[in-house]
């Protein structure tokens, strides 16, 4: 074999090798002792709802429990929590009531005294052929109302942001559970296998405030781990500084030569030829990771048409930038995409925090956010890849109805806010659930944010019940013991 | 199975209308019927057909099923009892058939009950809900009849691991393999005990070794090494979910947490019985361990400042944070998923919501903090800390001479209530007046004037004084205490008039002098009362007055300014500036120092306060909250139950009785099953903190039982059931793998080989610099940086420079909570949100990456180059050689060597370096 191995390449050898034990499709025998490989062990088999993974190709495509409308997913994060009353839930009342008390209202929230009502700081008016109201904040995402399905009646568990983006990420408000992108790659792999299969964008100004904890993979295999990029920072190590090529290459073949041998010694160890293969898969992601982040071969008119060119606002360019990179990492396959709007506690400064000045800063944040986003959904849609993917747009929780005594922002509200999806398996145009008159509390169709990642998951074809993993005792899900799908915003 | 979401006020209007409106139509129906309701006939149909696909055998939704009685009359999560017997219209059953609430109504498909179903049950319950016994055909498995409950089975006689491991394979038509060679077994052994390779020499001595105990003395050797207790400590950090950050959005630095890391890892190399092991972190503060306790407080939790104003955030934060206690404490000693019973009763084991907070009240006084360190390390750090504060105020009060002259044209700082410093062209002086023009509130108050002359001197101090007048509280504020050189309020002179006062001093002889201090409380507490505005003057030999300084030259006061004063060069000369900036420069070091030597005198080990009242939460609601709970073990494991005025610590020292103790049917075996699976990848039962029914069964329950004995017998010494295992034959085995056997056992769960693995991120990161040569062996302590930060919202930037502190091993890395290393935190590094009882292995592109191209990798490489060309001197084969042995432990075959010789000749010997750094062979033990 020995001549064989310099010059069949480190994936081939593996899977020349590997064929022997497990098969391509992975026979019954050979996927038991492969999802052994990565901590699955026999109950979760028999729970039989387990993906089956590959430890040699841990992204490879897997089937969906049932076939879903989308197979991919963008998910837009805006953390600090966006006020609803701003943007997408319009409460006409507010003007009436503009600077009088909530009658009955609380006198103490999250950060300390309530004051009085305010108006949306924003001018609301009716927008395409459903009419609905959007604010003139977000002029450009407001035109894609027609395609958009909303949901006004989101309830969190926690009224802090840790807490809160926790909730939202992955299911529990305390830290170290998996989150929403782990699972779906968990359950579903990948279409490329030269990238990984979940990628995390943070925000330019920042990483959001539950940092890595969004795109963890709790307890699932590190396999399925967010992996963060920017369009100004490439994933890392992926290439050795200060090392010649000749070196590189004389490395990487001597290496590929010694575990060759080590394979031939060992035979039947699927786990040696697993690492074999991540390798190799690691030598692509090296080629395919620069290409896919040179943004040089986009037209000038898609620059453009997301603003990436806009000198005036590099904030602004930048996230633009990463929402390019999102569209080109959905292009290539990959299967979950989270691009954060919004960074970490800065006083509203650098996120949606509006707690003291909350219209000077959304202002800003609008201006960044707005062109960009809206541009590529848009992008999405003319290149037909919104006929497969799923773009979900969220935030941890909403705002209170009324400004926090003696400032002009609004503090935290869990109790009723907004977010919305669009795309693959999307009902377009629906405007579901409600808040009270002044837009504190959902009174209609309450949804706590289980319901909103369930329906994400069954557009994704999988069964938010069957979807879980043994840890410690219990079957954990991405929605606890709870969930239930919001069937109004399917197609 | 166990958050809910906080109930929904939104949905109670329309359940309560209807219930109402049962109420009203139930009564009604009562009396118009005559003949008894017959449970089988009429009931139980209805039951099955609408109810019991949801609420029956298979599932029980919300925790309630109506195919058995005692189960269906307890009634289900949220509204138990479900049917109150005699009354159908206080019955939630009732009311939820009758709802018009879509959401709420059941069944939830289909039609909802018919007219004559409904009044059949309504019939049924107000006639008594009378259910015979015996009729049911289905049976509740007795959650308490299950093995892990029950007290240990030990066979009688004398037993061996290897004699258990064998029947079993026997069973299975599978055979032990044969022993693995002398090389492998070390290299194996090692790597498992010491999380290190062998060194080369090692190895040679050991192949020679021609002692009958050749092997013992290894395990003796590496079982005393302190390597072990750095290598196993982390086995248990992991379970327990240790960091070095509080987590959460802020994730600020906890930085007196590693003493609870040396305590384990100290405990572990002493072999601290496994019973005192856990009182010790459980009340330890009871037991001279302070540091121990550090168990009880690992988590992440919300600081203050980060939780709500609005009481039920704070509710809220603190039933989380208690709830991460008792996870913690039934997770890792007991096996079992408590926490589950935080919203209702467990689904699978016997542990009630009542069970739970029972638990919950046994922590309810333990708060997440620092606690006073009584070790005779923080005793010296305790001395440094005052000698250090000693040189402080030494040199802030050389620093008061530092300070720009009065009028001479450089703003002044505002006056502060601490500390202001009047400086000014030396004058002759037989008294002083301070004349207080204006106070930022109330009545002046001045805790001490001082005047300094030439000679540095304070002549002021218990020169005569005379005062405007006074507001005299005895022993706090008098005339006397002006001058007498003590500071703070409560030695301090207070004026008789609001806004005015005066207060001269006369010096015996006349003195030429330079500076006033003067401070409202230097002692910090009080800020009121304070001169804003005031005038000195200076009294000459003659008797005239000379006005020298008054504060229209300072900033104008600011009530609202906050920070202090920063420390200014201005307006100084440049020999002043110099001089000053030598001293701030000390200052700032010392500062440092100070802050080290006051952190070494504490540890985040929790406090200890009267515990608050825990009440039964429906559904774990903080707001909703039910009868009082007494502190209790649980109740279907032990017997223990608390009255309310137990003291603090003795509710945790009841707790820890219970728990280690040999009659507790979980400790020992957990443990045992812990140390198993540590040693071979996975557990006897490989559920590690699942041991009850919803766990996985043991695959040999009678070597689990004895080595659980063993533990017990042998004085609950881990390192005892190390040498059992890792002596036994099974261990021994070869790990090569045979076609025949694994298509009986691929996962190699009854051990016909031993079964190879990955070494963790850890073992692999200390085994490259102890290759290397560069591994720092330094013990204990701060952790060294992973990144340039150690705590904080955002911006975790890896450290890419080798130095010898973060060349130690990874165990004493500053551990920040989510933010995995970045080059090993792909190896399934824990994260310590969440307990992790069994690392993953899995293997990703980004491993490799990581590997192959991070500068730790290549400094490293270079490093054992440089180590190998020192050590073997310049012919190319001998370096090879050694690399190979230091690496592998092993030769290259002829082979091998012919096939690197001709690449090291080319592209040098860190290229084979790189690559055996990255090889299998040296990840995987063998």
């Amino acid at each position: 074999m020995k001549h064989h191995a310099e010059h069949l390449s480190i994936g081939g050898r593996a899977l020349l090798d590997r064929r022997q034990f497990l098969s391509n499709s992975a026979t019954a025998l050979g996927s038991v002792a492969l999802t052994n490989l990565l901590g699955f062990d026999g109950l979760l088999a028999a729970e039989n709802h387990a993906p089956i993974i590959d430890p040699a190709r841990p992204y490879a495509p897997r089937q969906p429990h049932f076939p879903g409308k989308a197979k991919n997913v963008i998910v837009i994060f805006c953390a600090g929590a966006v006020s609803q009353l701003e943007t997408w839930d319009y409460k006409p009342e507010l003007i009436k009531w503009d600077d009088k008390p909530l009658p009955g209202g609380p006198a103490v929230t999250f950060q300390g005294p309530a004051g009085n009502l305010a108006r949306p700081q924003y001018e609301f008016r009716p927008r395409g052929q459903t009419g609905k109201w959007v604010s003139d904040m977000i002029p450009h995402l407001a035109e894609l109302t027609d395609d958009i399905a909303f949901v006004h009646s989101l309830t969190s568990k926690s009224n802090t942001h840790g807490p809160a983006e926790n909730f939202l990420s992955t299911g529990f408000v305390l830290d170290g559970f998996p989150s929403l992108g782990s699972w779906v790659t968990y359950a579903l792999g990948s279409e490329s296998q030269e990238l990984p299969s979940y990628v995390a964008l943070p925000d330019p100004r920042g990483v959001p405030q539950n940092g890595a904890n969004n795109w963890g993979p709790g307890f699932l295999p590190a396999a399925f781990q967010g992996t963060t990029m920017s369009s100004k920072n490439p994933v890392r190590h992926l290439a050795a500084t200060g090392v010649s090529t000749d070196a590189d290459q004389a490395a990487r073949s001597l290496l590929q030569r010694m575990n060759a041998r080590h394979l031939e010694a060992h035979p039947g160890d699927s786990k040696l030829a697993a690492r074999i293969a991540s390798y190799e898969l690691a030598a692509r992601m090296q080629l395919s990771v620069p290409e896919i982040n040179d943004l040089s071969s986009e037209p000038a008119h898609i620059v453009k048409m997301y603003g990436a060119d806009d000198a005036q606002n590099p904030d602004k360019a930048a996230f633009a930038k990463n929402c390019i990179l999102a569209r080109r990492l959905i292009e290539k396959g990959v299967r979950f995409v989270q691009l954060f709007n919004g960074a970490y506690a800065s006083g509203g400064r650098l996120n949606w925090d509006g707690h003291s000045a909350l219209k000077e800063q959304y202002d800003i944040h609008a201006q960044i956010l707005d062109q960009p986003a809206a541009a590529l959904i848009r992008d999405l849609r003319q290149r037909g890849l919104l006929q497969d993917t799923l773009v979900v747009w969220c935030t941890e929780f909403g705002r209170m109805p009324f400004f926090q005594k003696g400032a002009k922002g609004r503090d935290h509200n869990p109790d009723g806010f907004t977010c919305w999806m669009t795309g693959a398996g999307v009902r377009p145009g629906v405007s579901h659930g409600a808040t009270d008159d002044f837009g504190q509390k959902a009174i209609q169709d309450i949804h706590p944010l289980y319901h909103f990642n369930a329906t994400i998951l069954h557009l994704l074809g999988l069964d938010f019940e069957k979807l879980s993993f043994e840890h410690n005792g219990i079957q954990r899900r991405l929605t606890n013991v709870e969930g239930k799908l919001i069937p109004e915003l399917l197609a | 199975m166990n958050r809910h979401s906080l109930a929904q006020p939104a949905r109670q209007a329309p359940l309560l209308r209807a219930g109402f409106i049962v109420v009203v139509a139930l009564t009604a129906v009562r009396s118009a019927v005559a003949a008894p309701v017959d449970f089988m006939h009429d009931v139980r149909p209805i039951f099955e057909k609408r109810c019991t696909e949801c609420h029956g055998e298979k599932k029980q939704k919300s925790g309630l099923r109506l195919d058995v009685k005692a189960a269906a009359l307890k009634g289900g999560d949220h509204h138990a009892p479900d049917i109150v017997p005699g009354n159908a219209g206080e019955s939630p059953l009732m009311k939820v058939v009758l709802s018009t609430d879509k959401d709420e109504r059941m069944p939830p498909k289909g039609e909802g009950l018919s007219a004559t179903e409904v009044a059949t049950l309504t019939r049924w319950i107000n006639e008594g809900a009378v259910w015979p016994d015996g009729v049911d055909v289905a049976r509740v498995k007795d959650q308490r009849d299950h093995w892990s409950f029950k007290p240990l089975k030990l066979a009688p006689g004398s037993h061996s691991i290897d004699e258990f491991i064998t029947a079993k394979l026997k069973e299975n038509g599978l055979a032990m393999s044969p022993a693995a060679d002398r090389v492998s077994w070390l290299r194996r052994v090692t790597f498992d005990l010491i999380g290190l390779p062998p060194a080369p020499e090692q190895v040679e001595a050991f192949v020679k070794s021609s002692h009958s105990d050749a092997f013992e003395r290894v395990v003796d050797g590496l079982l005393n090494s302190p390597r072990y207790g750095e290598r196993w400590a982390q086995h248990w950090l992991d379970v327990v979910r240790y960091a070095d950050t509080h987590g959460f959005e802020v994730n600020t630095e906890r930085p007196n947490a590693w003493p609870y890391r040396d305590y384990i890892i100290r405990a572990l190399n002493n072999d601290t019985p496994y019973d005192r092991f856990i009182k010790e972190q459980i009340v330890g503060d009871a037991l001279g361990e302070d540091a121990a306790t550090g168990f009880l407080v690992t988590a992440s939790v919300l600081l203050p400042g980060q939780i709500g104003k609005d009481e039920p955030s704070k509710r809220l934060a603190r039933q989380d944070s208690l709830d991460e206690m008792v996870n913690n404490i039934g997770q890792t000693f007991l096996g079992l998923s408590v926490g589950c019973a935080r919203c209702h009763d467990h689904k699978f084991d016997p542990i009630s919501a009542k069970d739970y907070y029972a638990m919950q009240a046994i922590v309810a006084g333990v708060e997440y903090n620092d606690r006073r360190l009584r070790t005779p390390e923080a005793e010296a750090a305790r001395k440094e800390a005052l000698k250090i504060k000693g040189r402080l105020a030494h040199i802030d009060s050389a620093l008061t001479r530092f300070v720009p002259l009065a009028n001479s044209g450089t703003e002044r700082p505002m006056v502060n209530a601490r500390e202001n410093v009047d400086r000014f062209a030396p004058v002759k002086a037989r008294r002083v007046r301070f004349t207080i023009r204006e106070t930022n509130n109330l009545e002046p108050c001045i805790d001490e004037l001082e005047v300094f002359n030439s000679d540095d001197e304070n002549v002021a101090l218990h020169a005569a004084v005379t005062v405007s007048g006074e507001n005299v509280t005895a022993n706090t504020h008098e005339q006397r205490f002006v001058n007498d050189g003590n500071y703070g309020n409560s030695r301090s002179w207070m004026s008789n008039e609001k806004g005015k006062g005066w207060v001269m001093i006369e010096f015996a002889s006349e003195q030429r002098i330079e500076r006033v201090v003067w401070g409202r409380d230097r002692e910090g507490s009080f800020k009121d009362r304070l001169a804003t505005d005031y005038l000195i003057e200076v009294g000459d030999a003659a008797g005239d007055w000379h006005a020298v300084v008054d504060a229209s030259d300072r900033q104008k006061f600011d009530a609202k300014a906050t920070k202090p004063v920063a420390f200014s060069t201005k307006g100084l000369s440049k020999e002043e500036a110099s001089e000053a900036a030598a001293l701030m420069k000390e200052k700032n070091s010392l500062e440092a120092a100070h802050k080290a030597a006051e952190n070494a005198q504490r540890v985040f080990a929790g406090t200890f306060r009267a515990p608050d009242k825990i009440h039964l939460l429906n559904r774990g609601d903080p707001e909703q909250p039910k009868e009082e709970v007494m502190p209790a073990v649980l109740s279907t494991l032990g017997e223990v139950k608390l009255g309310q005025q137990t003291t603090e610590q003795q509710r945790r020292a009841a707790l820890a009785d219970w728990i280690a103790n040999s009659q507790n049917p979980l400790t020992a075996r957990v443990m045992v099953n812990r140390i198993w699976q540590s040693h071979f990848g996975s557990g006897l039962v490989q559920t590690p903190s699942d041991f009850g029914n919803n766990g996985m069964k043991p695959t040999h329950p009678e070597l689990l039982d004895w080595l659980a004995g063993e533990f017990v017998r042998g004085g609950w010494s881990v390192k005892h059931m190390h040498r059992l295992i890792v002596l036994s034959d099974t261990y021994r085995q070869s790990s090569a793998s045979n076609v025949q056997a694994a298509e009986k056992d691929s996962d190699v769960r009854l051990l016909w080989r031993f079964p190879s693995r990955r070494l963790e991120a850890e073992a692999i990161r200390d085994s490259i610099l102890a290759v290397s040569g560069q591994l720092n062996l330094k013990m204990y302590g701060r952790g060294y940086d992973l990144f340039d930060k150690r705590g904080g919202l955002s911006g975790f930037n890896p450290i890419e420079v080798s130095t010898p502190e973060n060349q130690r091993r990874m165990i004493y890395a500053h551990k920040v909570r989510r933010e995995p290393e970045a080059v090993f935190g792909a190896f399934d590094c824990p994260d310590a949100g969440q307990s992790t009882a069994a690392r993953r292995a899995s293997t990703t592109p980004i491993q490799a990456l990581n590997l192959f191209n991070s500068r730790f990798t290549l400094d490293q490489s270079e490093a054992f180059a440089a180590r190998v060309k020192r050590e073997a001197g310049d012919d190319i084969s001998r370096q090879i050689s050694l690399a190979y042995q230091l690496a592998l432990n092993r030769q290259p075959a002829a082979e091998e060597l012919n096939d690197t010789i001709s690449t090291v000749q080319k592209h040098g010997l860190t290229v084979l370096c790189r690559a055996l750094f990255n090889s299998n062979e040296f990840l995987f033990q063998p």
